[in-house]
């Protein structure tokens, strides 16, 4: 076997796996949980077997040409492979919440179906080695996930649905838009060929920096970007897996995924710098920042609070590749894989309160420590990670980013920082608060909304091991962040090759 | 010995992941039938005794571990040494005490009572957390870990406050919390930035960084406030009296003899003491300043509460004001650091071990133990003169302090220290009295846990100087220097005795105003301006966020007004298409001819 074909392989994985899906009858659910796990840790190993690669020297490519002067072309490289890492982790784990969360509810051969192309999509954004690729799979990850954001098939969320759909279709236009435009420019460039758009001499400036802003408002939405950020809360009605794959790897990470690339592989850092991109990139994504924490302050359930705390989070991403120099690099790179991990433990868990006890408000969640202890466990794992706390991936983040903005001569970034950790205290710590201190129905005061006990422990095993698991990674990529292979490890590799001539 | 330093960490640990296992097959249902077992029990006393038997040993140890967080550090060295003895040897009293403190909600736990046992599950999982926090702290040299430390002892000790979970305790967790919090902002925002511009890794290279980076003055204020909330700087005080009464005594003897000194420590690791390049001296005159000034405050604040804890606590306040004073000589005048470094460290341990000696005797006092009451009382007035150091360690203590500073030249500060111990004269003095007056029936055995770890305490408070790790050691100050540093407790003892006359006196005629006077300075008295000045804000912010949701609603709702127009002009264009269909055939008859006749004439040409 090529090596050539390794990334073709990684992407069949999914995209095979969702005809498959849709063949078998609805009925077979038992079935379709094979296929899907199956396809999912033979994904988790063959991107394993690319990051070793890589770590050998080895480089994975794979291209044709659709028409003359446009390729397709899938690579992997150090970012693409940890976005790649991310994904298929977390389908995983995603896969085995969603089969114990959908059990005995209609329409699960539509939803794993859609889910597979979703994932697959989210493998090709991240293989992608050109913009065209890129703008491919971006577009097909959108129409993906509507079936999956409007699954309960109610009004709400049908028209979260559209809602969800004028975004992105919007953004994905511009993106479009900016494509063509690159291509009408410099013509078929792949991603790390930075030298091309920076040998274009400065009379070509304004026209770069015109382009950035389009690119940027086309990444923008799907980033949630305020003020593009209006659909994420929306979106919330989503059944509580795709909530969960939407804010820590597919759509939200998708866009500033596509940040990354764009500031990095299409422009390269030293360009945007010159350029006073950067400076741009600071200031929306500082204004983000704070927006959503002090949005996800005054929200009253949970799911939103957690979808404005990811607008905030993701920003985070969006602030460290801003900061010039190693150390911003680091922060941004590696908090695209950390806060993946911890926010997609915050959703199962909100899920599981969900599911198991009914809860949707926060406060109805007094007392819930005690009635389950694993998943109140995860759920701390993860706010303090958000708020920022060794030994959480959280504060890895958190340091880099500090570093970086002293390194980048703007020490002021630090007082976001701070601030936002503060904001987020403020809203998560009254959620553990009551989960653990206050007394509710599992000490004998009323009763949860619509208790289920799913099953022999706290709730179903399918839902809890999940939770469990990314609980621990989060804990574990914080605590043990200095060894090799770590995400840390990967983010330093990448910026240092960044920063290297 | 590397590994043994692991153990000290790794043993309190394991400690609370085997009542937390308890706790799980409780739940579990795994183990319903068969008694409770014992929660707090002899392995969960000993958790923080490795600590304690490397503290009080010879060697020292280094442990480096790449893989830790950013690259870990952890060190046992000559300075670190009295911190962890003194904070080891008082965390193991504090939980012997423990044992005995909460017997009674164990045996409502055995009975049945659901609510006592997750109390005391509560209670017996975040103690050896807080331990594992204090300790790591202590430990630290990469700055992650010691972050790590004190946010995990901050954050589990919550619990620990809270544990009575009635009000007034839930506002007192609520007080330490915040502040706390504002505190952990503070640091960590100092140690971003001093860490950063020079990426140091190592306390000691953050000292460094800081002595020579040009914003200097800036980070080392961040970090003195940062670790000034848990220091107890005036201003930044008002958690402790309000989180002290509420907690269970042995937290409360914790919190205030090893916890509020993690805030000193860190004062220590992080600012350049004694390097006289840093620059630093108007931020020591500004420590010293405030802490005289705490000193002073918190001592005239004590004197009017009434609960012995709030008195004690402000009494720690006051304390920690005397010692932030001399942390302060180390930036104003370096030459002085060196010799004041021991010094420093004997006020923290001799602090440390006396209040918490203390703060156990308020708990003997209510419920006393059968022995003689004149011992009782002696022994409950030893750490307390102690404090105010006319007796034992504190003598000692305080001798070696001011020796050092006549040594080098700096007077008025010793005689304003001097004035300050009046205050704790008379603020032990209130404490003793307040006691005097709560004090309960003799209940217990002399060899119950709680009386026999106090009566330990007390005697390990008294002979600090002669236990406490600190190099060669220091001396009874001189006959010739006693009356100078036995007067302010002299006169402190003649004003109490004043005031109690006069109290006695007007018993009756002022009472009411009096009240209404005392009853003003609630325990935590900033914290309500805080809160109210923080709900003024609220509101406010709240006001206007109505406003924009207002206006932002006002925009979505014209647009969406204008998005219906235009589609319904839309649809108005389809009305025009039938009219198109009618006018095609002519339309295009036109256009075939003037396009004929344009050939026609541009033909020629």
């Amino acid at each position: 076997m090529s090596q050539a074909w390794l990334p073709v392989i990684t992407l069949a994985t999914s995209l095979l796996v969702a005809p498959l899906i849709f063949a078998l009858p609805e009925r077979a659910s038992r079935a379709r949980a094979v296929v899907n796990l199956s396809a999912a840790v033979l994904k988790l190993l063959l991107v394993a077997l690319m990051v070793w690669g890589l770590y050998q020297g080895h480089r994975f490519t794979f291209g044709f040409t659709v028409v003359e002067g446009v390729s397709f072309l899938l690579q992997a490289d150090a970012l693409g492979l940890m976005f790649a890492g991310l994904s298929s982790l977390l389908w995983l784990a995603t896969t085995t919440y969603a089969i114990g969360y959908l059990e005995d509810s209609p329409n699960r051969k539509r939803f794993f179906g859609f889910f597979s192309l979703c994932v697959a999509s989210t493998i090709g954004i991240a293989l992608a080695g050109n913009l065209f690729t890129f703008l491919l799979f971006y577009e097909l990850l959108t129409l993906s996930t509507y079936p999956l954001v409007v699954h309960r098939g109610h009004d709400k969320a049908l028209a979260a649905g559209t809602v969800y759909l004028r975004y992105t279709l919007t953004g994905g236009l511009v993106l479009l838009l900016g494509v063509v435009a690159q291509h009408a420019l410099v013509g078929d460039v792949a991603f790390g060929q930075r030298e091309v758009l920076a040998d274009l001499g400065p009379q070509a400036h304004p026209m770069l920096t015109v382009l950035f802003v389009v690119f940027l408002l086309g990444l923008g939405v799907k980033a949630a970007l305020v003020p593009l950020h209006g659909w994420l809360p929306r979106a919330m009605v989503a059944p509580a897996p795709v909530s969960a794959l939407l804010h820590a790897v597919a759509v939200v990470k998708a866009g500033a995924f596509g940040i990354v690339r764009l500031v990095y592989d299409v422009y390269g850092i030293s360009l945007s710098h010159e350029l006073g991109l950067l400076s741009l990139l600071t200031a929306i994504a500082v204004v983000t920042i704070l927006f959503g924490s002090v949005k996800a302050l005054s929200q009253q359930e949970l799911k939103p609070r957690l979808a404005y705390s990811t607008v905030s989070q993701v920003s985070y991403i969006v602030l460290g590749i801003s900061l010039f120099g190693p150390f911003g690099t680091i922060a941004g790179l590696v908090h695209l894989m950390h806060q993946g991990l911890m926010k997609v433990t915050l959703f199962y868990c909100a899920g599981n309160y969900a599911e198991e006890l009914g809860i949707h408000r926060i406060d109805e969640l007094d007392g819930a420590g005690r009635r389950m202890p694993l998943t109140s466990l995860a759920f701390t794992i993860g706010a303090l990670g958000m708020i920022g706390l060794p030994p959480v991936a959280g504060f890895i983040t958190k340091w880099y980013l500090g570093m970086g903005a002293v390194q980048a001569g703007m020490p002021w970034v630090i007082v976001v920082i701070v601030t936002s950790s503060l904001l987020n205290a403020a809203y998560f710590l009254p959620i553990l608060h009551r989960v653990w201190f206050r007394q509710g129905p599992a000490h004998g005061r009323g009763s949860w909304p619509e208790e289920r006990n799913l099953g022999r422990f706290e709730t179903s095993a399918w839902l809890l091991l999940p939770t469990a698991a990314t609980a621990m990674f989060s804990l574990l990529v914080g605590l043990l962040a200095g060894v090799p292979f770590s995400p840390l490890d990967l983010a330093t590799l990448m910026a240092t090759g960044e920063y290297l001539p | 010995m590397s590994v043994w330093l692991a153990l000290v960490l790794l043993w309190p640990l394991l400690i609370m992941l085997r009542n937390g296992m308890w706790l799980a097959m409780e739940q579990g249902g795994i183990r319903r039938a068969g008694p409770l077992p014992e929660l707090i029990d002899a392995w969960w006393l000993t958790a923080p005794l490795p600590a304690l038997l490397l503290a009080l040993g010879t060697v020292e140890a280094t442990l480096a571990m790449e893989g830790w967080l950013l690259g870990g550090l952890w060190q046992l060295d000559e300075a670190r040494r009295p911190w962890l003895a003194f904070s080891a040897l008082l965390w193991f009293l504090a939980g012997c005490y423990a044992r005995g403190y909460l017997a009674g909600e164990q045996r409502r736990a055995e009975a049945g009572d659901g609510e006592s046992f997750r109390r005391l599950v509560g209670f017996t999982l975040l103690w050896p957390l807080t331990l594992v926090g204090n300790l790591l702290l202590i430990v630290a040299e990469d700055i992650p870990s010691f972050y790590l430390g004190f946010a995990i002892m901050t954050l589990a000790a919550y619990g620990l406050v809270v544990h009575a979970g009635h009000r007034d305790a839930r506002l007192g967790g609520f007080s330490y919390l915040v502040m706390a919090f504002f505190g952990e902002a503070l640091i960590l925002g100092g140690l971003l930035w001093s860490a950063g511009s020079a990426e140091a890794m190592t306390l000691t290279e953050l000292r460094a960084t800081i002595a020579e980076a040009e914003q200097g003055l800036w980070m080392a204020t961040l970090l003195w406030l940062g670790f000034g909330v848990k220091a107890g700087v005036i201003g930044l005080h008002a958690w402790l009296p309000l989180a002290h009464p509420v907690a269970p005594t042995p937290a409360s003897a914790v919190l205030s003899g090893v916890m509020v000194k993690a805030g000193v420590l860190g004062w220590l690791s992080t600012l350049p003491l004694g390097v006289p390049e840093a620059g630093l001296a108007p931020l020591g005159q500004a420590m010293t300043l405030l802490g005289l000034a705490g000193a002073f405050v918190a001592a005239a604040l004590g004197v009017v509460q009434r609960h012995p804890k709030a008195v004690l606590a402000y009494s720690s306040v006051s304390q920690l004001g005397m010692l932030a004073s001399m942390v302060g000589m180390g930036l104003s005048s370096p030459s002085l650091w060196p010799a004041l470094l021991v010094p420093v460290a004997l006020f923290a341990g001799h602090h440390g071990m006396t209040k918490g000696a203390l703060f156990l005797g308020v708990g003997i006092s209510e419920h006393p133990p059968r022995l003689p009451i004149w011992l009782i009382w002696l022994l409950l007035a030893l750490p307390a003169f102690s404090l105010s150091g006319a007796l034992a360690s504190g003598l000692i203590a305080k001798g070696a302090m001011k020796e050092a500073l006549y040594a080098g030249g700096h007077t008025s500060l010793v005689t304003f220290l001097s004035l300050a111990a009046v205050g704790s004269t008379v603020l032990m003095t209130r404490t003793l009295w307040r006691q005097w007056r709560e004090r309960g029936e003799d209940s217990t055995s002399w060899r119950s846990p709680m009386s026999l770890s106090w009566l330990f305490a007390v005697l390990a408070a008294a002979a600090v100087p002669f236990w406490l790790p600190i190099g060669e050691g220091v001396a009874w100050p001189p006959m010739k220097d006693l009356p100078g540093l036995l007067w302010p407790v002299a006169l402190g003892l003649v004003l109490a005795g004043l005031t109690l006359l006069a109290a006695k006196a007007r018993q009756g005629e002022a009472r009411q105003g009096e009240w209404r006077f005392t009853a003003r300075l609630r325990p935590g008295d900033l914290w309500w301006g805080y809160a109210s000045l923080a709900s003024g804000i609220a509101a406010r912010l709240g006001r206007l966020g109505a406003t924009l949701e207002v206006r932002r609603l006002g925009i979505r709702s014209a647009l969406a007004r204008r998005e219906r127009r235009t589609i319904a002009w839309l649809d108005e264009l389809t009305r025009y298409e039938r009219g198109f269909v009618r006018l095609a055939v002519p339309l295009m008859v036109a256009v075939a001819v003037l396009l004929f006749l344009g050939f026609l004439l541009a033909g020629p040409g």
